[in-house]
């Protein structure tokens, strides 16, 4: 099974090798930079910006399509929308478009450089809540498990007969294994609660993952914020 | 020397008997299966002594701590263990190596010791180079031997292991026998699996319906018929004359 966020292995890159924190917090300092955007020339040079992290994170272009393709089409109703409706309707649509995927291209960087857990656990080193980073991972981890059962009643159905569709049979079992599956996990959820507890989890969120910061890796933060904050600077003029 | 003591010990679910006056002793280093059909209140036992069920304080001894007394549970995932039916419910960390890490970081154990014993757990288990690997890519028997060590990193003194062979392929099982047989310490083993009962334990507790109805020694009580069909059992093969 393939998850949207997974990308195994992670090509060594320059950016792969960046600390995740410096190269987390940079991440919010570019997606914070970018929405500020409004003119086109600027929110276009963050498109350039993101597309060429594309390259240096040296992302198989296979995984990253689809994925640019889903930033692609939730921007695109703008851009086709705004032309008629505002004045410079256009250039404010492919501002907001560019915007989307430049913000689209920062994301797939920052998921496809390094593992989702080492991006939290850096996350966590930033301050942010422990007990917001534990649920996340647990989310992320059980949505696999989700995936597999949600297959496996799949297959359950199909091979007593049963085909969807719009009839009132359709919509009872589709019903039926939405409240199993509802079931499930919340008995699942009571089953590991009970495995943490008995591991003397105490609200805690505790990772082996270590950091360690070079200078090179602070450069990198200083570049991508004086690059951003040139950007909004252009932008205001 | 006792490592676990269990007096007259009683749980209701909502109203329902679970556990009725069940009492029993077992020593340290012993190895005991705790038998019966489904139903039998196996997991609700292990669920009361390892304190994750509430309960009446002075119905059970576990190293000296009361799982039923709150001061006492804080403390008690130092003493006592569970690995559970269903590894996945047991695997919630992103890897590995941070899911055995996970018990010794809670009950405060520096990063370096934490790492040390992981290192150490996963060795025992037979993964030594698992640390990075992500729990849901683990195969079953892997996933068993990983909940394994995170619990053996904890480095308790009873292991509760319920329904260890379940859901493992005939090579998983027997690896997995020969990996329960060196684990040091007190075991208490809830299983189906009798075969596996002749195969570590010297003891055999039958629990059916929440009453204790027999204790003693492995190769009587399973070769016993009356009582294996009595309580939904079967006498294993192997004893089979």
């Amino acid at each position: 099974m393939n998850l949207v966020l997974r990308h195994n292995p992670i090509p060594d890159s320059p950016l792969a090798r960046w600390d995740s924190r410096w190269k987390l917090a940079a991440f919010f300092f570019a997606v914070a930079a970018t929405t500020c955007l409004n003119r086109l020339e600027p929110a276009a040079a963050a498109l350039g910006f993101g597309l060429v992290l594309l390259v240096l994170a040296r992302l198989p272009v296979s995984w990253l399509k689809v994925r640019l393709a889903a930033f692609a089409f939730a921007a695109l109703p703008f851009a086709i929308i705004l032309p008629f409706t505002l004045d410079d309707g256009l250039a404010i649509g492919l501002a907001v478009l560019a915007r989307g995927l430049a913000i689209g291209c920062f994301v797939l960087v920052l998921i496809g450089t390094a593992p989702l857990h080492v991006t939290f656990a850096a996350a966590h080193r930033l301050k942010l809540p422990g007990l917001l980073v534990l649920l996340t991972l647990l989310a992320y981890r059980y949505a696999f498990l989700l995936f597999d059962e949600s297959r496996r009643l799949r297959v359950a159905l199909r091979v007593r007969g049963f085909r969807s569709a719009a009839t009132r049979h359709g919509y009872r079992t589709l019903g039926h294994a939405i409240g199993a599956g509802l079931v499930r996990g919340a008995d699942r959820s009571e089953r590991v609660a009970e495995a943490m507890r008995c591991r003397g989890f105490d609200g805690r969120f505790h990772t082996l993952q270590a950091f360690a910061a070079r200078p090179r890796d602070v450069v990198f933060f200083l570049l991508a914020l004086a690059a951003f904050a040139g950007l909004v600077a252009w932008d205001r003029l | 020397m006792t490592a676990l003591r269990v007096t007259n010990l009683t749980h209701r679910y909502a109203g329902r008997l679970a556990l009725d006056n069940v009492s029993f002793v077992v020593e340290v280093n012993e190895c005991v299966a705790i038998v019966g059909p489904n139903g039998a209140g196996k997991t609700t036992l292990f669920l009361r002594l390892c304190g994750v069920l509430a309960g009446t304080p002075g119905q059970a001894s576990v190293n000296g701590h009361d799982p039923a007394d709150p001061k006492e549970r804080k403390r008690l995932p130092e003493s006592v263990g569970i690995v559970f039916q269903n590894p996945d419910d047991q695997l919630f960390s992103p890897t590995v190596a941070d899911d055995v890490a996970f018990g010794p970081l809670n009950l405060g154990a520096s990063e370096a010791e934490a790492r040390t014993r992981v290192d150490d757990a996963l060795r025992a288990v037979g993964l030594p180079d698992a640390g990075d690997r992500v729990p849901f890519q683990l195969s079953g028997g892997e996933k068993r031997r990983a909940a394994i060590a995170g619990v053996l990193a904890m480095r308790p003194a009873v292991l509760l292991l319920d329904e260890p062979s379940m859901f493992l392929d005939p090579r998983g099982r027997r690896e997995l026998i020969g990996l329960i047989r060196e684990l040091p310490g007190t075991k208490l083993i809830a299983t189906h699996d009798l075969d596996m009962v002749l195969d570590l334990c010297s003891r055999v507790i039958v629990l059916d319906a929440g009453q204790l109805h027999a204790d003693g020694p492995a190769a009587t009580i399973l070769a016993d018929e009356p009582l294996m069909t009595r309580h939904g059992l079967e006498v294993p093969p192997r004893l089979k004359t």
